[in-house]
């Protein structure tokens, strides 16, 4: 293999794009299903396999679609902005090769719109079906919305002043390969602040129950209740495309050994299996991290929230200032 | 160790202190607040012991393990029997600051902290790390001091205590180094206060406000005494 040029060249970025893309999808389930595992392994049940989540999304696909009859267009094309949004951040998140000089796109900012607006039309379809729990749901997840938002535009804020770079790429390009936090010690800090935005983001337990169809607690299940056959299938990968970006953000900035620079056969194959590796111990930690929380009461959640947005503030003064 | 690795891993303490303090103005389980602090007090111990590999000064080596004794376990198990005895595992109820308000005015005393210090810091030391170091132990001690105030049961108010003393040493370790006499007396000193107040909390088995309600039928004889 020839050494690679400093701006990649057109066929780089066609490989970034098809490899992130077939990965985010084909991966993505896989995760859903490890973290559904552990928690049951660790209620001592036997619990789904692990490819579950394939076999269900398989069987959604082949089902017919139900409308309400109060729905309106929003009802039928919210599961495809959905996954559109989903999928286009997909390319915004390099998980194992960062190609060099891919401007215009891995803008952080525009990352967290893209994910604001999957849930925003993810919202409205449970408005637009006109069931009380969907209104119920899109109403509790407006309201968590309204505080983690602007936690996580600081939260991220922290990571761009960590690195003096909005653009994904180019904070991935700088730590690729390395271990970040023993020369930033405040990535610790912003670790911490992205694991709650994640578990947040996720509908995990501390916040919602991704389990549970309780009219009493369910958020993010209430929104999706509507929703069936192939526009389920879609909004339920798109959750899980979600979930797996926010996990690679927190392996590739924490832990980015894998990352590779350089396209080339053999680093490329090594780069994904540790990237793998890393992601089952991140999903097994999650799982384990769920399995010991109790769920919190909704009013308890801003003082979670604020302890991600103080670990991040913390992060821009130390790197600010001192 | 070279001076810049001994720099990061300073760094990265001081950031997991923080978090441990943070830890302590949000949980509500009392037996965690103490695991907290014990957690701080080991890595106030284990700067003092990178200090000590860094200058090789004795002192700091006796603080390190002083620390690590007297508050990594001594007064961590001194709260806990306290704590069996009292029944009490959670405290719930806060003072004029819920722990999410705790948190941002914390945001703000580390900004204040910092505004106030660091011209004055520059001058007596060079290294960003002092400066770091005594802006997060000032901080930590106004945090303590924010814990003492909103919370409701007497023994979560002793953890505030003890963080505030934290705070004093994680100042001392990195600004003004204390002669090791007064290191001495001042950790002699908060094994009796904590003594003394777990006592006096174990006596009261709740707040302030719950004792003075028990002290109100003495107060009935004090005033027919003065009559």
């Amino acid at each position: 293999m020839s050494a690679a040029a400093p701006v990649s060249s057109g066929w780089a970025i066609a490989v970034y794009c098809v490899l992130n893309l077939a990965l985010s999808v084909a991966l993505a389930p896989f995760f859903m299903s490890l973290i559904k595992k552990v928690k049951a392994r660790v209620q001592r049940r036997e619990g789904p396999g692990i490819f579950q989540s394939y076999y269900n999304l398989a069987k959604l696909f082949k089902k017919e679609v139900v409308y309400s009859s109060n729905s309106s267009f929003i009802m039928r094309i919210a599961p495809y902005v959905n996954v559109v949004c989903l999928l286009t951040a997909a390319l915004f998140v390099p998980l194992v090769f960062v190609p060099a000089g891919f401007s215009g796109v891995g803008n952080i900012i525009l990352f967290l719109y893209l994910l604001a607006l999957a849930k925003f039309f993810m919202a409205l379809a449970g408005l637009d079906a006109g069931s009380a729990f969907g209104g119920m749901g899109s109403s509790r997840e407006m309201a968590i919305s309204s505080i983690i938002e602007p936690v996580a535009m600081i939260v991220f804020a922290s990571l761009a002043f960590s690195f003096h770079s909005l653009n994904l790429f180019d904070i991935f390009s700088q730590v690729a390969g390395s271990v970040p936090f023993l020369s930033r010690p405040t990535l610790l800090l912003v670790g911490i602040s992205m694991f709650i935005v994640l578990i947040t983001e996720t509908a995990r337990i501390p916040v919602d129950n991704p389990e549970t169809h309780l009219e009493l607690t369910m958020v993010h299940e209430a929104m999706v209740l509507e929703q069936s056959g192939r526009n389920l299938a879609l909004m339920e990968i798109s959750a899980a495309i979600k979930q797996l970006l926010l996990m690679a953000l927190l392996v590739n900035v924490f832990l980015p050994i894998g990352l590779v620079v350089d396209l080339a056969a053999l680093p490329l194959v090594a780069a994904l299996s540790i990237f793998f590796i890393e992601m089952v111990i991140l999903a097994v930690f999650i799982g384990f991290f769920e399995s010991y929380c109790t769920k919190l009461r909704l009013f308890r959640l801003p003082t979670m929230f604020l302890i991600a947005y103080f670990l991040s503030f913390v992060t821009i003064l130390l790197e600010v200032l001192v | 160790m070279n001076s810049l690795a001994f720099e990061g891993v300073v760094k990265v303490i001081l950031v997991l202190v923080l978090v441990s303090a943070v830890v302590i103005i949000s949980r509500r389980d009392i037996l965690s607040l103490f695991r907290s602090y014990a957690a701080q007090s080991l890595l106030l111990a284990l700067v003092a012991f990178l200090s000590f590999i860094q200058d090789g000064q004795l002192v700091l080596l006796y603080t390190s393990v002083l620390i690590l004794v007297v508050k990594g376990v001594f007064i961590p198990f001194i709260l806990k029997r306290a704590q069996r005895g009292m029944s009490i595992d959670r405290d719930i109820d806060f003072h004029y600051l819920q722990p999410s308000g705790s948190i941002l005015v914390s945001v703000l005393v580390i900004v204040g902290v910092y505004a106030a210090v660091a011209d004055k810091l520059k001058v007596v030391s060079g290294g960003s790390l002092f400066l770091l170091g005594a802006v997060l132990g000032i901080s930590l001690t106004l945090m303590g001091m924010m814990v003492i105030f909103s919370r409701r049961q007497v023994i979560s108010k002793i953890v505030g205590y003890l963080v505030m003393e934290n705070g004093v040493v994680l100042f001392s370790l990195f600004v003004s180094e204390l002669p090791f006499l007064i290191e001495v007396l001042v950790l002699m000193d908060l094994v009796i206060l904590v003594v003394i107040s777990a006592i006096l909390a174990f006596g009261m088995s709740s707040s302030l406000e719950e004792f003075h309600k028990s002290l109100n039928p003495f107060h009935d004889w004090f005033r027919g005494g003065n009559a």
